[in-house]
């Protein structure tokens, strides 16, 4: 069985950058004990360790001896114009959010889901071109100040998007998607998801994301990204109130 | 000589199609009974296996007969609302056209055959089988045929004459259909309503809460549009901009990210494009460009087009459309064709336009080599061909408005058969930091259709200086610009029309007759926004309006599918299928009863929760 464990925690290691820590392990071997006593194939065992790892609360999973492979904790001073993170830093998405789109734009496109209006196939057609130059193959120009027809489409945010995440020490940080990163999107990466770092710049407290530096795992830590979907309306009607108030006063 | 009887949808057509057959010979008699329907009398030569015939042409004045309720179920109060799905309903002439059925029946008891000249469309199919009807009362044996014609130009009518087909009575069942499931849920509906919230207020103490499933959808998009602009929140956004001025033109690029609503994030973008001092040019594309010309012309596009340049109302342009239509100048103007059929002789309606003291050079232009092919687009009714002018009217014949759409369409066709506007577009793009700008420039070289086509737009922009692929510079300036989003405009018209188009409310044929109904039973008010030349109108609901939308939304509120009936998903449905029945694969009482199962279970289910209609009821109006 240790045998087993230390082949896993090295494979995790290895392929995922995952240093996963000895107590979490251990309690997942004792967890599996059926398993091995079924025989059951390490590498199979090694799928369902990845599984729980991604599933799991990273402060719980991973260990944190090894300080490269956790944000520095002044990783937010805005004073630093520029610094590299050599990683690889596992970290789990706290929250995210689409500041390509106005915060009202989503409310209207979550608020026309929740009428059912746009569901796949018998979506209404609301935004129609009456005479606009759509026919023209040049000219034009950039793009209207005009936000009112919200993110093309219903399941798509528009990004960039800025996320908060967390390593396994607890330190978070700002990371914004400065060249689009597939898979991260308001519908698609859960609370919880995970992702590895690696040789990013961090720009006045901000980690810049971009394909070269961001390998995502997947994976979601349940209960919080069920807390974060039921919140979010609420959370982006709160901050339109507090803007508005800040525009009357200022 | 045997006998024809002849039966136009109205008195004008009837006229027109008995002036080109006789020669202009004909004999005018009055009918008892009816001012406006006319009998004109002449021979003519069919043709085989008809040949020489005596003919009298007439008509009626649309729809013949109606369907209604049974005596006992027409007083409001006869019966429970929800008993009118099933109520017995009979076909009978409308009491002010029995002197028109009288006629068709006496003429064709004498006559051999009938053939129907209605308009080539879905009613007017129906009309047909009305009057066919008729003239089978008067004589059983009567043979029935049907003209096919989308215009009244002299050649097509005659031979529509001599190429007699059989009437379409899958199409005359769609509309059959269509009536009794209007006539059933909206006389339910209505009376649930009236009955229900008329008590409530009196604002409503003289009017019928009218409900019908087309009227609902088009109010929805009203109200839905009116709430976006009430509800919306203006946002700040940040804008990075770039100016490099060169060869003395200041050029400004535009950030390809548009936007963002996260300023720290714009601020660490613009130093990250200050530290990188010069910007790459990684983009040059300079290329020919085109503004194409516009397609053929269906009714949508005549109403949408129209109501926005010609400041009309999508109803008055009808109307006026239909009157050019019947005087001859211009073709059938309900359709949904967009590509001219390879049959019709295009040069020679151009060719009709030459007198114009407007655009007769223009017409010449296209003759002497400027005549391109129309574009074709993807629609095709197989019954009328786009709209297009017939012959060349001198505007002294026209009042104003006739002459406004007269112009239109003659403009839009010589557009038609130009060519696309030629230019010049240039592209530059370029990496600064790590964001990524562009330019663009556009030459217009070459008018050719806009010379005519009046009403769009496409002009050149200021000229870029040169750029080299791959050349670094360091920008002028690069700053952050602030700027708040803006709330939609209310709905326009031309807007309504397209969303009903796009969801497939009513057909081309009725959207006007939707839009002007619930502007009659003041759900919606038409507002000016602007002035002058830019005044736009607006469509604005009333509080009755919002009142019955967010009423029924409630009402609805939690079932599954979101089935509310200010929303267009029923009715779309409903559209589907009588295109089913014109295609012949669904029967007309299939559908009927199954459209009718559904608006009953949502009917049964209204009637349960008519709470949330009267809450909103009382929410908006005075009690």
């Amino acid at each position: 069985m240790a045998d087993a464990q230390t082949q896993i925690a090295a494979q995790l290691q290895t392929t995922k950058a995952l240093p996963v820590s000895p107590t979490w392990l251990h309690s997942f071997m004792s967890s599996s004990s059926t398993a091995l006593q079924r025989n059951v194939p390490v590498s199979a065992l090694i799928q369902t360790a990845l599984f729980r790892v991604l599933a799991s609360d990273f402060r719980d999973s991973l260990q944190t001896t090894n300080p490269s492979t956790l944000l520095p904790t002044d990783i937010f001073d805005p004073t630093v114009q520029e610094r590299r993170l050599q990683g690889p830093i596992p970290v789990q998405v706290l929250d995210i959010e689409d500041i390509g789109t106005s915060l009202w734009g989503q409310v209207e496109a979550m608020e026309r889901v929740e009428r059912g209006e746009a569901v796949r196939g018998r979506e209404i057609v609301r935004a129609v071109n009456v005479g606009d130059d759509d026919n023209e193959d040049g000219g034009g120009g950039g793009g209207p100040a005009n936000d009112a027809a919200g993110p093309a489409s219903e399941n798509e945010s528009h990004g960039p998007h800025r996320l908060i995440v967390q390593d396994a020490a607890g330190t978070r940080a700002v990371g914004i998607e400065l060249k689009r990163v597939q898979g991260i999107s308001v519908a698609k990466l859960a609370i919880g998801a995970k992702m590895v770092i690696r040789n990013a710049t961090v720009a006045r407290g901000m980690i810049l994301l971009s394909p070269d530096c961001v390998k995502l795992l997947g994976g979601k830590i349940e209960g919080m990204d069920l807390a974060w979907k039921e919140g979010r309306k609420a959370r982006l009607l709160a901050r339109i109130t507090e803007m508005q108030g800040e525009g009357q006063t200022g | 000589m045997s006998r024809i009887l002849c039966v136009a949808e109205k008195p004008a057509i009837a006229k027109a199609v008995a002036q080109h057959l006789s020669g202009g010979a004909f004999q005018t008699n009055n009918v008892t009974g009816n001012r406006y329907v006319k009998n004109y009398q002449f021979d003519f030569n069919f043709g085989a296996p008809w040949g020489h015939c005596h003919v009298t042409m007439t008509s009626v004045l649309g729809h013949l007969t109606e369907l209604e309720f049974g005596r006992e179920y027409k007083s409001w109060l006869s019966c429970p609302p929800g008993a009118l799905f099933e109520a017995p309903v009979h076909e009978a002439v409308s009491s002010d056209k029995t002197a028109i059925a009288r006629n068709i029946q006496q003429q064709a008891r004498q006559s051999k055959a009938l053939f129907i000249w209605t308009d080539c469309d879905r009613e007017g199919e129906h009309i047909g089988t009305e009057i066919r009807k008729q003239a089978k009362e008067g004589n059983a044996r009567i043979l029935v045929k049907r003209a096919r014609f989308s215009n009244t130009e002299r050649a097509h009518v005659l031979n529509a004459a001599r190429t007699l087909i059989e009437i379409d009575d899958l199409q005359a069942n769609a509309v059959a259909a269509r009536i009794e499931l209007d006539l059933r849920i909206g006389a339910a509906f209505t009376r649930l309503l009236t009955l229900q919230l008329k008590p409530l207020s009196s604002a409503l103490e003289d009017t019928i809460v009218s409900y019908g499933s087309c009227q609902f959808p088009t109010l929805g998009f009203v109200v839905d549009r009116y709430l976006r602009v009430k509800n919306f929140k203006p946002e700040t956004f940040w804008v990075i901009k770039v100016m490099l001025l060169r060869e003395g033109i200041k050029v400004n690029f535009l950030w390809k990210r548009v936007h963002l609503f996260d300023r720290a994030a714009v601020t660490v973008m613009l130093e990250r494009c200050l530290l990188a001092k010069k910007a790459r040019v990684t983009k040059v594309n300079q290329k020919p460009t085109s503004k194409w010309r516009p397609l053929p012309l269906t009714t949508v596009d005549l109403q949408m087009m129209g109501s926005r340049f010609l400041r009309m109302d999508s109803q008055t342009i009808m109307k006026v459309a239909e009157a050019l239509y019947t005087k001859g100048f211009i073709s059938y103007p309900r359709t949904e064709t967009d590509q001219f059929d390879k049959a019709i002789d295009l040069k020679k309606l151009v060719e009709k336009q030459l007198p114009d003291q407007n655009w007769g050079q223009y017409a010449r232009g296209l003759l002497d080599g400027g005549f391109r092919t129309p574009r074709a687009g993807r629609h095709n009714d197989q019954a009328h061909p786009p709209i297009h002018p017939i012959c060349w009217v001198s505007p002294t014949a026209l009042s104003a408005d006739e002459k406004k759409v007269y112009e239109f369409v003659v403009r839009r066709f010589l557009a038609c058969c130009s060519e696309d506007a030629k230019g010049q577009s240039t592209e530059i793009e370029i990496e600064y930091g790590d964001e990524t700008f562009h330019a663009k420039g556009l030459l217009v070289l070459e008018r050719n259709y806009l010379d005519v086509y009046v009403y769009d737009k496409w002009e050149s922009s200021q000229q870029l200086p040169s750029f080299q692929m791959s050349e670094q510079f360091e920008p002028t300036e690069a700053k952050i610009f602030d700027g708040k989003t803006t709330p939609p405009n209310y709905l326009t018209e031309p807007e309504l029309i397209a969303l009903m188009d796009a969801n497939g409310i009513g057909t081309d044929a009725t959207m006007a007759e939707h839009i002007a109904k619930i502007k009659d039973r003041h759900y919606v008010a038409v507002n000016t926004r602007g002035g002058g030349r830019s005044a736009v109108k607006e469509l604005i609901p009333t509080q009755l309006g919002i009142a019955l939308v967010e009423g029924y939304d409630n009402v609805f509120a939690g079932m599954p599918n979101n089935p509310s009936l200010s929303k267009p998903f029923l009715r779309k449905e409903m559209e589907t299928r009588m295109r089913e029945i014109c295609a012949g694969s669904r029967i007309r009482q299939e559908v009927v009863q199954e459209s009718l199962d559904m608006y009953r279970e949502y009917f049964v289910h209204t009637n349960r929760r008519i709470n949330a209609l009267k809450d909103a009821i009382r929410k908006y109006l005075p009690n």
